[in-house]
């Protein structure tokens, strides 16, 4: 997933994508599901190919939440930010797990093996409160299963 | 009616009659985000696996969501001989084999698991499901058959009447369109309830020929999943909206943005409208009428500002989603500078029920300002978070007590937030206030898109308008510095107070900047602290203990509480010791203690030694006037 595309192959894969035509998004998202992050090279590339600047692509990367300028971390626990969630001890989840894992959210670990995220509300608020762990829903949560949660992922679990 | 609408209208009809007649029981699992959560995949690959290895001849399916939300996953079955179908809620993977035993093998039903007769006739222990405490008074339109139908076969859709308001339509010319959405009443379905019609009728007169639609599908409230119910349950109805709004406008595209925190959705629109292209139903000159139009199922990335019209449109456009100012408005200038009709999904799923009833019916069901049904979503302090469609005028109350099953035990209601971030917070005594604007607008604030949120005594309003604000400064573009800054400000206050340092000015300097946003470039800075603002007005005493007293009524936050060990020999708090994510509780030879300093407050400790931990006010509370004047 992660390894530094060639610049061929990156043209190769955004071959298709226009100038002018709304085409900025999905060239990144085609990017981002093919190497699992956007690099800096890629990033030229797209430009390149859609007839902007890298610098406007950079903006546009980074304004969104889930385009990656990084490979993703190997596991990864998002914390559902959202209002059933919080109402029901939320924001104490999310401190007790930056605690255990040692990282704020979007942090990933030194090794890459793990990284906590932000992750918005989809409406699955009967699970309240939830994490998401490798994107499936770890609901009913108490601090303490969080905290455990969080530890097993920590040490290779 | 289109001599070759109506011929893709009948060979769906007849292979839906094919299917229905070929004598197998259907089984049907609600896959919905929901329902996958509570582990709907895993429902789904049990019955297919128990159906292989019993060698059972059944056809097993797919749908949408009921609304169900607290009780999934949801399933239907229907008898082989199609007589009768059940809908039956928490078939848990675990319990599939007894499921299928009872349901298909024997041909009985299991009653525990039942929650009504979807068709056919009510049996000794099951009742009808539009018996249902919470199917009845619902008026579902939208979301007639949700839950029925497979999402991405259009054959379905057709089936049971999809397409027929497309149909009138094409009998029609644009403007008697437009005059029919005009006369229904349908105001915009993401909060502000502006006319379709006549946002329709911009499009129309519009002098230039190149003109666009974008369906907005970046459901950002937190707590609300109305959208996301529509596009995973019935995508069809988006498309068939689109195409009437399409003939109405004479667009000939159209943008279909979908948040990518639904994957789902995504992926099922996006087979929804090829199933529809293939059929053409989408393309060039649709149905022999000259008629071309396209849509493009486009993927945001994650931004909540993108579901501001013309931040929608940035985004589409290749720029970072930032809003811009109004006018001019996306009906004169929007996608690629051309004129532009941005409408909610909800609101475009409306506009075939209008054609194919009328505006009369449509309008009917609501004896309000506010006419048709309106979908919400439940969450909270509440027993039964879910989906469901009901006529605008209801009340608030209606809608905690009938649909969300009222408050959990040992909850009582202190408030609710009516949809979204930039919504205000509510008292409990306003509980009675109709499901409709007026109301909230007299309160200075938004109805909101459908995300309703109930809270109980338990939640800090200090906390629940940091949260808010905290929001609405996380999604601020930064174009503007007025909301830029004013909601970090206001972030920084809230904070400080939440911390114990609340400051005597904090509310006035809270209530300038809340004055002070109502200036900024666009809705989400200019409401972007309304929780703050409505929450002054009606949780003030709560403000002013915690500024003034330096006490939280509801002991959450975290600044103001201490936890203190109450028995430190208890045995339970060695596994308190365990837990702290700070080893901010130590032991020797038996006796525990906890270090404040090191506490972050977490709960852990107390969560697995309730007996032995206290949470009390940090602060001690003042001492009374006339002790400390008698010198103690």
């Amino acid at each position: 997933m992660s390894d530094d595309p060639s610049v061929g192959k990156l043209r190769a894969l955004v071959a298709e994508f226009e100038p002018d035509r709304g085409h900025l998004m999905p060239a990144l998202h085609k990017v981002q599901d093919t190497y699992g992050y956007i690099s800096r090279q890629a990033m030229e590339v797209v430009a390149r190919q859609l007839r902007t600047t890298p610098a406007l692509v950079y903006g546009c990367v980074t304004f969104y939440y889930d385009f990656r300028t990084h490979p993703p971390a190997e596991r990864e626990i998002a914390w559902c930010s959202g209002p059933a969630c919080r109402l029901r001890g939320g924001d104490r989840i999310r401190e007790a797990l930056q605690h255990t894992l040692e990282l704020p959210l979007g942090g990933i670990s030194a090794d890459g093996k793990y990284g906590f995220h932000n992750g918005q509300c989809v409406g699955t608020c009967s699970e309240a409160p939830q994490v998401w762990l490798d994107g499936k829903v770890v609901g009913d949560l108490t601090v303490a299963k969080a905290i455990e949660l969080g530890r097993s992922v920590r040490g290779g679990a | 009616m289109n001599a070759r609408l109506q011929t893709i209208i009948d060979e769906a009809k007849a292979r839906v009659e094919t299917k229905n007649t070929n004598g197998r029981e259907k089984v049907n699992v609600c896959i919905d985000t929901s329902s996958i959560a509570r582990g709907g995949e895993e429902t789904l690959a049990k019955i297919r696996e128990v159906a292989e290895a019993k060698g059972l001849r059944i056809d097993i399916g797919v749908t949408g969501s009921w609304g169900f939300s607290w009780m999934e996953p949801t399933v239907t079955v229907r008898s082989a001989a199609g007589t009768q179908t059940i809908l039956y809620a928490n078939v848990t993977a675990d319990r599939v084999e007894e499921f299928i035993e009872a349901t298909v093998v024997s041909g009985g039903t299991m009653p525990e698991l039942a929650l009504g007769v979807v068709e056919g006739t009510a049996t000794d222990d099951i009742a009808l499901l539009s018996d249902h405490p919470w199917m009845k008074g619902q008026e579902r339109r939208l979301m007639e058959y949700i839950g029925r139908h497979d999402p991405v076969n259009i054959d379905e859709y057709l089936a049971d009447g999809g397409y027929e308001g497309f149909g009138a339509a094409l009998e029609l010319d644009a403007e008697t369109i437009v005059n029919q959405v005009v006369e229904s009443g349908l105001g915009g379905r993401a909060g502000g309830g502006f006319p379709a019609g006549r946002k329709w009728d911009f499009l129309r007169t519009a002098t230039t020929d190149e003109r666009y639609l974008i369906c907005n599908a970046d459901e950002g409230d937190p707590g609300a999943w109305v959208n996301r119910v529509i596009l995973e349950g019935e995508p069809q109805q988006i498309i068939e909206g689109l195409l009437i709004a399409a003939l109405a406008t004479g667009s000939f595209e159209g943008y279909v943005y979908i948040r990518y925190e639904y994957p789902l959705a995504f992926e099922r629109f996006k087979k929804a409208a090829e199933q529809a292209s293939s059929l053409g139903l989408l393309g060039k000159d649709i149905l022999g009428t000259g008629l071309d139009f396209e849509i493009i199922p486009f993927l945001g990335a994650g931004s909540y500002v993108c579901g501001e019209e013309t931040g929608l449109i940035a985004s589409i456009d290749a720029y970072r989603g930032m809003p811009r100012i109004k006018p001019p408005f996306p009906a004169q200038s929007g996608l690629w500078n051309k004129p532009t009709n941005v409408n909610n999904v909800e609101t475009y799923a409306n506009a075939p029920l209008i054609l194919k009833n009328g505006p009369e019916w449509w309008a009917g069901v609501s004896d309000c300002e506010d006419k048709g049904t309106k979908m919400f979503t439940v969450s909270g302090a509440i027993n039964q978070p879910g989906c469901v469609e009901i006529p605008y005028g209801r009340t608030m109350k209606e809608l905690l007590e009938n649909y969300a099953g009222g408050m959990k035990e040992g909850s009582t209601l202190k408030g609710f937030q009516p949809g979204g971030p930039l919504s205000g917070i509510l008292p409990a005594s306003d509980i009675n206030l109709p499901l409709t604007r007026p109301p909230y607008q007299e309160r200075g604030m938004f109805l909101g898109g459908g995300g309703v949120i109930f809270f109980d005594q338990t939640t800090s309003i200090i906390d629940l308008c940091l949260y808010f604000v905290g929001f609405c400064e996380d999604e601020s573009c930064g174009r503007c510095t007025t909301c830029r800054g004013g909601t970090q400000r206001a972030v920084e206050i809230l904070r400080r107070m939440a911390n114990g340092g609340g400051r005597n000015t904090d509310i006035d300097k809270l209530l300038d900047i809340v004055n002070t946003l109502v200036w900024s470039n666009c809705l989400h800075g200019q409401f972007g602290a309304t929780s703050v603002k409505v929450a002054l007005k009606f949780f003030r005493d709560e403000f002013d203990e915690v500024i003034r007293e330096k006490r939280d009524p509801t002991r959450s936050l975290p600044g103001l509480i201490s936890y203190v060990i109450t028995s430190p020999r208890d045995e339970s708090l060695a596994a308190a010791k365990d837990i702290c994510p700070t080893v901010a509780i130590s032991e020797s030879a038996g006796t525990y203690s906890l270090e404040d300093a090191k506490c972050i407050r977490c709960g852990a400790c107390k969560e697995l030694a309730p007996g032995a931990i206290e949470v009390r006010d940090r602060f001690a509370p003042p001492i009374p006037a006339d002790v400390a004047a008698a010198g103690g």
